[in-house]
């Protein structure tokens, strides 16, 4: 435990330390903001010109667009999150280093997704900011609200767990973060294609799978308007342990290859 | 302490190592040279527990590499060749680094120790990416002694330094030997000579020899050509030279007469040098044809696997092989 704490605090430092996670925090901040503010002046040009709010602009939906957006934006940010992981160590030869210590591959993987994840809570923290700032707008449900929390930071999780096997798979940071971006987009699509397509390219068993497969299934349907499922927690708790195990066998391939 | 039992490494159809068999005593540096490509890093990392071997079987301060990987990890420092360190941190943060995940107990205090040990101490401070080649190589050197180790591992550690930097970790080297089980490989005979207390010779993934450095050039000295240099012509003083008795054949290599004894156990040097001397020639050297690690290698291949047999390899077996070459 002591050898996973240890991973993890120098990659936290790590995040904190790098261009890149700044760049992200600025970039990120600077997008919500925008949709954040346009959001506000649509609403007070209804009032202004004497109209009625529209139905269901209350300071709840509002919060949950505000965070659909957010997750959406993943499809980035968590790939770019993830790249450097295991690629730079690679690259640089120090995982020769870490795998001789003495701790078991999954332990330095672990440690590094934990930290990622870390980050990645800082910036979903961020968001508060937002959050609150409607939720002056209207009453409400803090419930509601944690759950939506909850799951965008499952999703997190996920796409950056996910986004970690290609940066065990190939030492260019680029590459692992195209096809990072690559796979969560598969994964946001997946319940669309799978309605979109069941009955012609799968069978009906074949696209709900498929739609289980996908990100939006389990958050955009469900916990981000306040619904708690079990089945959606195993969701992203699965799709992480998998991710890191995944991630651990490909890093061991390297103890038989021969470089 | 270290034994390696017919250890075996493939990859693929390649064979990296190839059934190789050593021990590396404790309180003692043991060599590891040989050329390029020989498989030395690859029997490190086996050792190291990087990578698992193919078959066979070695044991490291008493642990097995295979089955107890990770109590081999616990007892091994190993400096690899490229010396990878992460450039962001600084010298002492990335030693606390180690020393953490190892367990280590007073961290702070030990990582100040050991890079006062590798001569640090002064730029603990600073980030290692603006360290020189041979600082760097420093720090790498007391990642691999953190934790103090029974066995140290280290992979060309002197490769890239300037001849000052060589020297002092060399005398490093030696230090620690004294109280560790030290490997450490190398490309350069006179390193291995200086420092080790054992070498073993390894070539194309197969042990050629190993035995104490003295000894291990005298067996190569023994039966091997024999270089002359005169003032003269060669062409001059060939003919003295194939006369004496305890030289076979003598034939001119560039401008130097390479001569071969007639009886591996009889060394002729001093005979040939009186002959010269005799005939009025004007010597400048006689030496043993091989006198650096690439010299030996050749000379070694020319003359077939050392280890299995001891003694000397007859000078025929040699002329074979000479001639085969050609």
């Amino acid at each position: 435990m002591g050898a996973l704490f240890a991973v993890y605090k120098r990659e936290v430092a790590l995040y904190f330390k790098s261009f890149i996670a700044y760049g992200i925090t600025f970039a990120l901040m600077l997008f919500m903001g925008l949709i954040f503010q346009s959001t506000l002046s649509q609403l007070f040009s209804f009032v202004q010109q004497g109209g009625q709010v529209p139905q269901g602009a209350n300071a709840a939906n509002l919060i949950s667009g505000f965070l659909d957006t957010f997750v959406f934006l993943l499809f980035v940010i968590s790939p770019v999150l993830a790249m450097r992981l295991l690629a730079e160590e690679s690259r640089e030869g120090t995982l020769e280093v870490l795998m001789t210590l003495p701790m078991s591959d999954w332990v330095f993987v672990t440690g590094k997704f934990l930290a990622a994840w870390t980050f990645y809570t800082f910036l979903l923290a961020l968001t508060l900011i937002h959050a609150w700032m409607l939720s002056l707008l209207g009453p409400v449900n803090v419930g509601i609200l944690a759950i939506a929390y909850l799951g965008a930071w499952l999703y997190g999780g996920t796409t950056i767990a996910v986004s970690m096997i290609w940066s065990a798979v190939t030492d260019d940071q680029l590459v692992a973060a195209f096809l990072g971006v690559t796979t969560v987009l598969a994964l946001y699509l997946a319940s669309n294609l799978g309605t979109v397509f069941e009955g012609n390219l799968l069978a009906a068993n074949a696209s709900a799978f498929v739609r289980e497969l996908g990100l939006t299934t389990h958050f955009n349907e469900t916990m981000l308007s306040g619904l708690l499922r079990a089945e959606d927690i195993a969701y992203f708790v699965a799709m992480i342990v998998i991710s890191i195990f995944i991630t651990t066998l490909i890093v061991g391939t390297r103890r038989w290859r021969a470089s | 302490m270290i034994e390696v039992n017919n250890l075996v490494k493939k990859f693929g159809t390649f064979t990296a190592v190839n059934g190789i068999s050593f021990t590396a005593e404790p309180g003692q540096v043991t060599g590891f040279l040989g050329p390029n490509g020989a498989g030395k890093t690859t029997t490190m990392r086996m050792l190291t527990g990087f990578a698992p071997p193919t078959s066979g079987s070695a044991t490291v301060a008493g642990y097995d590499i295979f089955d107890q990987s990770k109590e081999v990890r616990k007892n091994v420092g190993y400096l690899p060749e490229s010396v990878p360190l992460y450039r962001d941190m600084t010298a002492i943060g990335y030693l606390k680094y180690l020393a953490e995940i190892r367990g280590v107990k007073n961290r702070k205090s030990r990582a100040q120790d050991v890079l006062a040990r590798v001569g640090l101490a002064k730029r603990a401070e600073s980030e290692i990416r603006t360290l020189s080649k041979g600082m760097r190589q420093r720090v790498g050197l007391a990642a691999a002694l953190i934790h103090d180790p029974e066995v140290l591992i280290l992979d060309e550690p002197t490769i890239g330094l300037d001849p000052i930097q060589v020297l002092e970790l060399r005398d490093l080297v030696s230090e620690l030997g004294q109280n560790h089980t030290v490997m450490f490989s190398t490309h350069i005979l006179s390193e291995a000579e200086q420092v080790c207390d054992r070498v073993v010779i390894i070539n194309q993934g197969q042990i050629m020899t190993q035995g104490d450095p003295i000894g291990l050039r005298q067996q190569m000295e023994r039966g091997a050509r024999i270089l002359i240099r005169t003032a003269e012509d060669p062409t001059q003083a060939i003919g003295t030279v194939q006369q004496v008795a305890s030289v076979m054949d003598a034939e001119i290599e560039r401008d130097n007469i390479i001569a071969y004894p007639a009886n591996p156990e009889h060394d002729p040097r001093a005979e040939i040098t009186r002959a010269l001397v005799s005939g009025g020639f004007n010597v400048l050297e006689v030496r043993p044809a091989a006198n650096n690690l690439e010299e030996i290698f050749l000379e070694v291949t020319r003359r077939g696997n050392v280890e299995d047999t001891p003694v000397a390899v007859t000078y025929d077996e040699a002329e074979i092989a000479v001639e085969s070459e050609d």
